[in-house]
């Protein structure tokens, strides 16, 4: 049915990123984008693909769309919602919506993803490009606090997927624990991330680091993580507060000062946006860590 | 060189075969891309395997805390009797330096060794042969919980899942019981419809059932332990007129294995309520005290989680319950309800219907604060509970004698209650009615009026003196068995002032309230005094 339109083939991923690139410059920039506006601009885009689905599965997927991010889908209806396809059916996480599909004769369950909540949903939204977090990947989320935006990750990820969740305060490291009882894929580590040695014991490589800590020396603390944990090639998200780094310097300074940090230790960013409608001056870096030597031929 | 690599499964040592490679850091990752060179660089020397959780989590905490654990220990112990002249390179400098101390291995941590400890990380799962990785990942996630809870100070029994679950039990149990029962009177009815009733209690009933089996030996079956004795006689004699039909044995076996049924369930149901009781005490000890363990569970299941009952206002906490009441009396904008579930802690069960109202509140109130208490403080005793229950109970006698205060006024004065006085109710026949013969004059003269003070004194000792009066009783009493003290007062200032053919203005409105109750008796007594006057 429609979600299986979501695991589109690399090939055609590629093909339609063209069309995707064209897309976005007709909007304009992403900084005035409004929020479920855009879903319309993406819509066109599920009509350009339209000529390999049947009649039938158009008009399905007229209710349940896709998102052009593998394991994120959104839900078309009276609001349009960003969501998740649920792991541990029947339940909610942090009391958001949960809305059951049929799919033939089996159910699945989606929950809603809250911008307004979650860095990562709002810059799903604000129109990243990549988040590299897709089914089966290792994630190492810095900075859990009581995993609501934990959950998704893990939805996403799979059951073949890890998501090793860092959080240092004991109230919230208790919401992380419950959260972990019930999904198998998440491995809660109540540490300071400051510390990665700390934790040696419990982590393997990973392959996307998420950060979203809120201290000022977090470009330093994602970096100890990095070359630690993360594998060469691997990507990471950071969610940039500028109000956290420095409060009395511009918004604009602060992320370009955060992503010449980043340079020097061997991160290299590839893409930046601002989370506006959904925060106030805060910012998603999205990376590449230790870079594949480009093959000259 | 040896390398201590810590994984989640055990300790691994590892040879670096090759130590030229080590130098040229940056291309070091190149040497670890399959697993085949990589086994060419470093080699497993020994994997120490963590016997059980408990020896992981000693580890692992040992490690957070850079110290050196047992089982680490063991290891190196080893690996010095081998190979004391080798350098050990490990990930953490500080370990590094109480190894050194403390088992005279020389440690070196630096760049190179984190490249080194990155790479090896990478390929984990195939440099240590005969660990599946489903293994390493299970054994990865019981040690982070387990280090998480320990972290957390988690302790197992406070938690509220057992209550919510417990109480949930409870109700099924009681609701099957009560078809199991059901069911089996109706069954065994067939066969001998009067011991249903005769025998009212359901637990006897299937006792009895069970003992008699086929109802011709009732009068064999000694019942003493299960029935007393007048319903033991009972039965054997209802046995004997008994107009059900016969059964087979084979139907006799089955409704036995029922009723062997119900008594199982019967006792397990209240070892459940000692549980119950046991766990609600560890759990919630001041909730318990102030509200009693049945209630108490059944908000913390209503609510869902003892944490999320205490993220509840005391306004919440009073109508938990009743949320139906509520939603609908707020839509059709009528009164919400008083009380939900905290109708039937004993505090509230305890007072007047017009006082349930408020002692609910009150609980309520205090009740969300021992809730909180008990949810989010440190330490576990019940003397917070045990105050809050007494100042209740002082609110509560309070409020039960506030029916008894001043309404008007400024409310603090207490209504007095005259002290009680004994009225005598004998009644003495008047004779003087009797007389048709005129009497001689009205006027009455002095010595008789004295004599008959001095007669009357003995016999109504309350009656003010105020003016002579004729009749001692009579008309004593049918004020005093109806009125209230001070309506009696008035209605005898109002004679002495009909007496003396006054009526002042106050009294007048005093009566009025009587309205026509009193009227009669007072036109009697006027009628009365009236004809006396004549009389005389």
């Amino acid at each position: 049915m429609s979600c299986v339109l979501g695991f589109s083939p690399r090939g055609d991923r590629g093909g339609r990123g063209g069309g995707r690139g064209g897309g976005r410059g007709g909007f304009g920039d992403r900084g005035g984008r409004g929020g479920f506006g855009d879903r319309g601009g993406r819509g066109g885009f599920r009509g350009g693909r339209g000529e390999s689905t049947t009649k039938v599965q158009r008009t399905a997927s007229r209710k349940w769309g896709i998102c052009f991010l593998p394991g994120v889908f959104i839900c078309r209806g009276k609001e349009d919602a960003l969501v998740t396809k649920n792991m541990v059916v029947g339940e909610s996480v942090y009391g958001e919506k949960r809305m059951s599909v049929e799919e033939g004769d089996t159910k699945i369950e989606y929950r809603a993803w809250n911008p307004f909540r979650s860095k990562l949903a709002a810059a799903i939204l604000g129109g990243v490009d990549q988040i590299h977090i897709k089914p089966g990947t290792k994630v190492m989320y810095l900075g859990a606090a009581s995993g609501t935006t934990v959950s998704h990750v893990s939805d996403i990820v799979g059951p073949d997927g890890l998501v090793y969740a860092v959080e240092f305060s004991h109230r919230s490291g208790r919401d992380l624990l419950n959260v972990a009882k019930k999904r198998t894929n998440i491995i809660p580590i109540i540490e300071d991330a400051r510390h990665p040695h700390k934790y040696r014991m419990l982590v393997g490589m990973v392959d996307v680091i998420f950060a979203d800590v809120a201290q000022p020396d977090q470009t330093r603390i994602v970096a100890l993580n990095a070359h630690n944990f993360l594998k060469n090639g691997g990507h990471f998200v950071i969610s940039i507060k500028a109000n956290c780094i420095d409060s009395t310097a511009a918004p604009e300074a602060v992320f370009a000062s955060e992503v010449k940090k980043m340079s020097a230790e061997n991160m290299k960013p590839q893409e930046q946006l601002t989370l506006e409608p959904y925060e106030r001056d805060h910012a998603v870096v999205v990376g590449i860590y230790r870079p594949p030597p480009k093959q000259k031929k | 060189m040896l390398v201590l690599f810590e994984t989640a499964a055990g300790y691994a040592i590892f040879k670096v075969l090759d130590e030229s490679k080590l130098q040229q850091v940056d291309s070091l990752y190149k040497e670890f891309e399959t697993p085949e060179k990589a086994n060419k660089v470093v080699k497993l020397k020994h994997f120490e395997k963590f016997n059980d959780t408990t020896e992981a989590l000693a580890a692992a905490t040992a490690l957070v805390e850079g110290k050196i654990g047992k089982s680490l220990k063991k290891v190196l112990k080893k690996v010095v009797a081998k190979e004391a002249h080798e350098e050990l390179a490990v990930s953490d400098a500080k370990l590094g330096g109480v190894i050194k101390d403390k088992m005279e291995l020389s440690c070196v941590h630096s760049s190179a060794v984190a490249e080194l400890m990155r790479c090896i990380r990478s390929q984990m799962e195939s440099l240590i042969s005969g660990l599946p990785p489903k293994e390493m990942s299970a054994m990865s996630l019981g040690l982070a919980h387990s280090l998480s809870r320990y972290k957390l100070k988690f302790s197992p029994d406070k938690v509220d899942t057992m209550i919510v679950q417990a109480i949930s039990l409870l109700d099924d149990l009681d609701k099957e019981l009560n078809n199991y029962i059901m069911r089996c009177r109706e069954w065994y009815g067939w066969h001998f419809p009067e011991l249903g009733k005769v025998v009212v209690d359901n637990l006897a009933y299937c006792k009895t059932v069970l003992k008699i089996g086929d109802r011709t030996n009732v009068a064999t079956t000694d019942l003493s332990e299960i029935l007393p004795e007048e319903v033991e006689a009972e039965v054997k004699l209802a046995a004997e007129i008994s107009m059900g039909t016969e059964v087979s044995e084979q139907d006799i076996a089955n409704i036995r294995h029922l009723c062997d049924q119900v008594i199982e369930i019967s006792d397990y149901r209240a070892q459940l309520y000692d549980y119950l009781k046991n766990r609600m005490m560890a759990i919630a000890p001041n909730l318990t005290v102030m509200v009693g363990e049945l209630v108490g569970a059944r908000l913390i299941s209503h609510a869902g989680s003892l944490l999320n009952l205490a993220k509840h206002p005391a306004s919440t906490v009073q109508i938990l319950g009743a949320e139906k009441a509520l939603f609908r009396a707020l839509k059709t904008r009528k009164d919400t309800p008083k009380y939900g579930l905290i109708y039937h802690a004993s505090l509230v069960g305890q007072t007047t219907a017009k006082n349930k109202g408020k002692i609910s509140r009150m609980l309520a109130a205090k009740a969300s604060l021992a809730i909180r208490y008990d949810a989010l403080g440190e330490d576990t005793n019940a003397e917070m509970g045990a105050e809050n229950r007494a100042k209740l109970e002082a609110r509560l006698r309070q409020l039960e004698d506030r029916g008894i205060r001043r309404v008007s006024g400024s409310g603090k004065a207490v209504a007095r209650a005259d002290k009680y006085q004994h009225k005598s109710e004998v009644k003495m026949y008047d004779p003087s009615g009797d007389s048709t013969i005129p009497s001689t004059s009205k006027k009455r003269k002095f010595e008789e009026v004295e004599q008959q003070e001095a007669a009357e004194e003995p016999a109504t000792p309350a009656t003010k003196p105020k003016k002579p009066k004729k009749e001692p009783g009579v008309e004593e009493e049918t004020p005093e068995t109806s009125e209230a003290p001070k309506k009696k007062k008035k209605k005898k200032d109002k004679k002495a002032a009909a007496e003396e053919g006054e009526e002042p203005a106050e009294e007048l409105k005093e009566e009025e309230e009587e309205v026509a109750v009193m009227e009669t008796s007072e036109k009697k007594k006027k009628k009365k005094k009236k004809k006396e006057e004549d009389d005389e």
